[in-house]
């Protein structure tokens, strides 16, 4: 019932409870679902704050090259004319300038603005993919479990119950570390893509497969649940038909709120070293560099608060989705 | 609770006389400073003073010195241990047979007797080799240290399996009996063919070829003694029985350990040791900037690992003038490298491997290894300047600023038929930043000439053994450039040379540090080399070597390595050996 | 009770066989799916300069050229009946739990990782207390004082506090209050003190990563007994308690706070759980010689038997918590039978 990483993982656990209600208040006030959480939403300041730079960091990625390529630094390219020979930080302290918004890291001279912008892909693709994934194993599973009962309800829960005793970033780590550099048909960034979204999104499932099926078997019961099942209709429609639109809401809010938590476990990881490789740009890999240079602040400060705002502006609107949805929060 | 406290008022008297020392303003500093040490104490505190000379000379006895480790220590036993900073140590706890003299500069390369008469006595043609040993010698409990016990610290070495880390140069050179596994494995077999013990004071080694050079093996720490009661294999680095001025007190492995005096160990039977402190607190596994700041405010005394200073401290002490004057910037006999591997096209090709040596920005690489302080200097051959043989040659000049010259770069990539470039891959150890930078350097420079590199970073543990290091891995995964690093066992150059040049110590299974050399005439010569007696005529052949190996273009020099040590606060007898390139830890005290 | 109790530890220790068994599944047959042989494995234990004769013994000696089962076997019996480990000299007889012996440097791993525990659990424990008492604090005071300025500071800084990564405020932590500079108030870093040895250093070297790791869990903390009071505040059976005419302070602590509480122990027994089994990133941030870095400093070696003991350990923590949890929740709410 734990987030992965010594990071707090209480968002996760917060609440099942609330976002039942949020699909029981439905029943009451007979308006669409969806028009209520944009109306609540749209009232939200601080949850369309988190989605407006949601939005900007999706774009910055995906137009990462374009940026870039019109402040002519690419990320991997050295500047070893503004270092200090003998200290090996930039020449004035951080080389912060027009040239350079962030400066330039120690060492090799490369463009900290650029690095950030690349930094920014790999981090929200690894976390989208992988939270997909966990979506999906999780919802599938956690639907069985809640819909079938009996024994494959057993054998789901005793599997997620097993998965969750995982010591995770530990069995992450190792998982990473022994891959070698080409395996499965990949190599470079796509293996490690890869790899990193798969112990990602594998090991954490279980959190929304739990959810999942709490709520598969509180909508079961229901009436709309029973009067489709009187007038004949089979478990595949049920399940897609009746009771997959009733779990998009929690499925949505679970996914915004796993995002951040995905993308903090994809920084520790490379933080530790066993996430994308080198000379690729990633967050956590530039703060472990800044750990060796800590008297050059802004070599970890970039890094550190790319994290920190990426991972706000997820929690601000996952929290609001959850608010939206859930008239008795507020 | 008390050893907080007193820490306090160290730490407060070092700000109260910085402070006064600020206050007297520039000329009167120096004097200042100069008087807080003690009488007859001859260096002042300035940059490099510990370099050539003794600083804070002093005979005072007493006080507890503190050392930190940023990783584990290998292992604590003298079979097992190669680390440099652990030979340097280990004669606090062991006496070797001959040992390097503790002086600074040149004279540290010389070798002097420890627990032997004098140094050893070759006869057949340097194929025997005798040791005589001193009297009165004691073990920490008591007993007399006898020939046998010598013989048996050696045997043991032997076992391989029991004890991965040592070094195989007695078990490569003494005639050994057919088949024989060491002490455990071989129980009671007669290795009188390899040493024999005439008496209990004499040892005599017996080689399979000749070798002029038989002393820096009698310095190796597997010629410490070991009690053959007390041995414990595996475990005797748990507590390992003393036979130097210190013994182990309390040993907590993967923390850190405390050495109290040998109250058997007799000054009179000893006469290159001090033995001032009254202790050695040891701690390992520390975060290496905590290391570098608690030497830094005085809170630890040295850092033990010597490779210098992290680089985040390098900004903060070579920026302030009375930081820096704490500092010694020795160059060490370690050439940072890049084998290139003729095993992989089209690296086979001569012109090829000549386009990398001119393409390379050897100035890059040098600030990915810390800059000039705690980097090096840009090398230009293998050998470095420190080892006896050096000649100063520069095949393939880098351009006039050292950047690179792609003009040349590109004439040799046209002759081997690569105009536009090719593409390779370079390996690093994982664990090694800079490393990585070197790696990410070298793809920046040869980018320039069309040569584009894909960078591998392996396991440091298994980097030699099963990737770069394997010639098959490295053949079959396009391995071309390959980031090494090398320090000689000792500075000498057969102790430099051979363990990187010679093609013979490549195995298929893998596990050696040469990478990429395999000319029969440098192995030629490195045997023309070991059989010669006459130091005059064996040192010019080292340069040949290394000019061959150069003309050859198997191996990219980057650095001659230097380190920016911390020079710690109150403690006398500060000098940096040439022979391990790092502090004497031998016999310094305490103010 | 006791049956429950009993039903649940055979299940715990079924899950930890589970966990062992798939570790080392995994371990097992990962580096062979990408190529490498028991010859390739051993060449790691023997030193670099072993000749191809040596490799293939050690290979042997460590069994690697057996069975995934004949090995699993080997390690299971080693936990529940002991195994004898040749040293050198001699045989010695490792007793149960044994798991195993390094690779690299031949030494049992069971005392090693006892002795790493301690740091773990002082780290983790007074962490928890920390974390505990200022996050459930704070959540009940900005409950209770909802749109004041104090809930909304508390509440920017809780939103704030659950989006920072440990191993970044770590370091600027280090390095604003150690380091030497500006504020140097802590000793952090490898200089940990047992707790016997003395009790006034092992607090001081542990109060910066102890503040560093307690301030992300305070946030999590307050923000949920916020909302738990919340809610709960707004039940039915408050509203009765308020009816009968109770002083206000007796709702709000005695029945408000237990309503809001009980969900958060089950998370705190969890995040206890789970970071005695190592603090992974707060560890290796801190140079704390724990549990968590002896993982890391384990699979960086790639040493089977140590990542086993140490997943193992990890695990056993988490099914610990979730036992002891379950047992307090039936203790804490009346509703809950154990059957």
């Amino acid at each position: 019932m734990t987030a992965p990483l010594d990071v707090s993982g209480t968002e996760l656990e917060a609440a099942p409870e609330a976002v039942l209600e949020g699909s029981r208040a439905k029943a009451i006030q007979g308006r669409s679902l969806g028009q209520i959480a944009w109306m609540r939403l749209k009232r939200d300041k601080v949850a369309l704050t988190g989605a407006g730079i949601v939005i900007f960091l999706i774009l910055v990625a995906a137009f990462a090259p374009l940026i870039v390529g019109w402040l002519g630094h690419p990320p991997t390219d050295f500047n070893q004319d503004l270092i200090s020979s003998e200290t090996m930080a930039p020449k004035d302290g951080t080389a912060i300038s027009w040239e350079h918004p962030f400066g330039v890291e120690p060492v090799n001279g490369r463009d900290i603005f650029s690095r950030i912008i690349y930094g920014a892909r790999i981090s929200l693709l690894i976390a989208f993919l992988a939270t997909l994934l966990s979506v999906v194993l999780g919802t599938t599973l956690g639907i069985m479990a809640g819909y079938f009962g009996g024994w494959v309800d057993s054998v789901i829960s005793k599997t997620m119950d097993v998965f969750l005793a995982f010591p995770l970033l530990v069995f992450a780590i190792a998982l990473a570390g022994i891959v070698p550099d080409s395996a499965f048909g990949l190599s470079g960034d796509a293996l490690r893509v890869s790899l990193l979204v798969f112990i990602i999104g594998f090991f954490n499932w279980p959190y929304i497969g739990r959810i999942m099926r709490g709520q598969t078997l509180s909508l079961r019961e229901r009436e709309f649940v029973d009067a489709a099942r009187s007038l004949g209709a089979r478990g595949p429609y049920i399940i897609f038909r009746e009771m997959l639109p009733n779990l998009v809401a929690p499925i949505l809010v679970y996914a915004t709120l796993l995002i951040p938590t995905n993308i903090v476990f994809e920084a520790a990881l490379s933080f530790l070293g066993v996430g994308v490789r080198p000379p690729t740009p990633t967050w956590g890999g530039m703060l472990s560099d800044a750990v060796r240079f800590y008297t050059i602040p802004h070599f970890m400060f970039f890094p550190g608060m790319a994290i920190f705002i990426t991972v706000l502006a997820f929690n601000l609107l996952g929290d609001g989705l959850r608010d939206a949805l859930d008239p008795r929060a507020r | 609770m008390m050893r907080k406290t007193t820490l306090g008022v160290t730490a407060m008297g070092a700000v109260l006389a910085l402070a006064l020392a600020a206050c007297g303003g520039g000329p009167t500093a120096t004097p200042s400073q100069s008087g807080a040490a003690p009488a007859g104490g001859g260096a002042k505190a300035a940059f490099n003073a510990a370099l050539t000379q003794v600083y804070n000379p002093s005979d005072k006895k007493g006080g507890i010195m503190k050392f930190a480790n940023a990783g584990d220590w290998d292992s604590l036993d003298p079979a097992d241990t190669y680390y440099g900073y652990s030979w340097n140590f280990i004669r606090l706890y062991g006496r070797a047979l001959v040992m390097f003299k503790p002086a600074p500069g040149k004279e540290s390369s010389e070798l002097v007797p420890d627990l032997a008469e004098t140094l050893g006595v070759p006869s057949d043609d340097a194929k025997t080799w005798t040791y005589k040993l001193r009297a009165g010698v004691k073990f920490e409990d008591g007993t007399p240290i006898t020939s046998k016990d010598v013989k048996y610290g050696v045997m043991r070495s032997f076992d391989k399996e029991v004890f991965p880390d040592g070094y195989t140069y007695f078990n490569d050179t003494l005639d050994w009996p057919k088949d024989y596994k060491g002490p455990y494995k071989s129980k009671g077999v007669n290795v009188d063919s390899a040493i024999s013990t005439p008496d209990d004071q004499t040892i005599v080694f017996h080689l399979k070829q000749p070798y002029s050079g038989f002393d820096y093996f009698a310095q190796l720490p597997a010629t410490i003694p070991v009690p053959e009661a007390k041995d414990t294999g595996a475990k005797y680095r748990e507590h390992v029985i003393s036979s130097g001025p210190y013994k182990f007190d309390k040993n907590d492995i993967g923390k850190g350990f405390n050495l109290v005096r040998n109250d058997q160990w007799d000054p009179a039977t000893d006469p290159n040791r001090k033995a001032l402190p009254d202790g050695y607190d040891v701690r390992t596994n520390v975060n290496a900037d905590d290391i570098d700041n608690r030497v830094l405010s005085g809170d630890l005394h040295v850092d033990i690992a010597g490779t210098g200073a992290q680089p985040a401290t390098l900004g903060r002490v070579l920026t302030d003038p009375n930081l820096k004057a704490n500092t010694d910037n020795p160059t060490i006999t370690r050439l940072w490298y890049t084998s290139i591997n003729g095993n992989v096209k089209p690296l086979d090709n001569l012109d090829c491997r000549k386009a990398v040596e001119y393409a390379a920005d050897k100035v890059a690489y040098q600030t990915a290894y810390g800059g000039e302080f705690s980097g090096g200097q840009i090398a230009t051959s293998l050998l470095p300047p420190g080892i006896p043989g050096h000649a100063d040659i520069n095949p393939y000049p880098s351009g006039p600023d050292n950047h690179g010259d792609v003009t040349k770069a590109k004439e040799h990539l046209t002759a081997c038929g690569q105009p536009n470039g090719f593409e390779t891959n370079i390996s690093y150890r994982a664990e090694r930043p800079k490393e990585k930078a070197t790696a990410e350097a070298l793809q920046q420079s040869l980018a320039k000439v069309g040569i584009k590199l894909t960078l591998k970073p392996f396991p440091q543990a298994d980097y030699f053994a099963l990737y770069a290091g394997k010639p098959g891995y490295a053949k079959d995964n396009k391995l071309g450039l390959a980031i090494n690093g090398w320090g000689a066992d000792w500075p000498d150059g057969y102790g430099f040379l051979q363990q990187i040049v010679d093609s013979r110590v490549i195995r298929e299974t893998g596990g050696s540090s040469n990478i990429s050399v395999r000319d029969p005439e440098v192995d030629k010569l490195l045997d023309q080399a070991s059989l010669e007696t006459d130091t005059a005529k064996r040192e010019p052949i080292w340069a040949q070597i290394d000019q061959k190996v150069m003309d050859n273009a198997f191996i990219l020099p980057g650095l001659w390595a230097k380190s920016l040590l911390l020079r710690g606060k109150g403690v006398t007898n500060v000098f940096v050996s040439d022979a391990t390139g790092m502090y004497d830890y031998l016999n310094m005290g305490l103010e | 009770m006791a049956t429950y109790i009993i039903r649940r530890l055979i299940w715990g220790v079924f899950m930890l066989a589970i966990v062992s068994v798939i570790t080392f599944a995994i371990f097992f047959l990962v580096p062979r799916l990408a190529g490498a042989t028991s010859e390739s494995l051993a060449t790691r234990y023997v030193g670099r300069t072993a000749s191809a004769e040596q490799v293939k013994v050690a290979a042997e000696k460590l069994g690697f050229n057996d069975p995934l089962v004949v090995q699993y076997g080997r390690f299971a019996k080693g936990l529940v009946a002991g195994a004898e480990y040749d040293y050198g000299p001699g045989v010695e007889h490792c007793p149960a739990p044994c798991f195993g012996y390094s690779f690299l440097t031949r030494l049992p791993v069971w005392p090693d990782l006892l002795n790493r525990l301690p740091v773990t659990i002082s780290l983790s424990l007074g962490a928890a207390v920390i974390w505990l008492i200022g996050g459930v604090a704070t959540g009940v005071i900005s409950a209770l004082r909802r749109g004041s300025f104090f809930d909304r500071a508390a509440m920017t800084i809780a939103l704030g506090g659950v989006s920072l990564p440990i191993f970044f405020t770590g370091i600027v932590s280090l390095v604003v209050f150690s380091y030497g500079r500006p504020f140097a108030l802590a000793a952090p870093g490898g200089s940990f003190t047992p707790f016997f040895d003395n009790p006034v250093m092992w607090a001081y070297n542990l109060t910066l990563p102890w503040i560093t790791l307690a301030f992300l869990y305070a946030a999590g903390y307050a923000r949920l007994t916020r909302s738990g009071m919340l809610e709960t505040m707004n039940e039915d059976y408050i509203r009765t308690a308020r009816a009968k005419g109770l002083a206000e302070r007796t709702v709000v602590f005695k029945h408000g706070l237990r309503g809001a509480l009980t969900p958060i122990l089950t998370i705190f027994g969890l995040d206890l759980g789970l970071l005695m089994g190592g603090a992974v990133l707060t560890e290796s941030t801190f140079s704390l010689p724990g549990i968590g870095k002896y993982a890391i400093d384990a699979i960086t070696n790639q040493d089977l038997p140590k990542v086993m003991g140490v997943t193992l350990v990890a695990a056993f923590f988490v099914v610990l918590a979730n036992l002891v949890v379950d047992l307090l929740y039936a203790v804490v709410d009346p509703r809950v039978r154990l059957t």
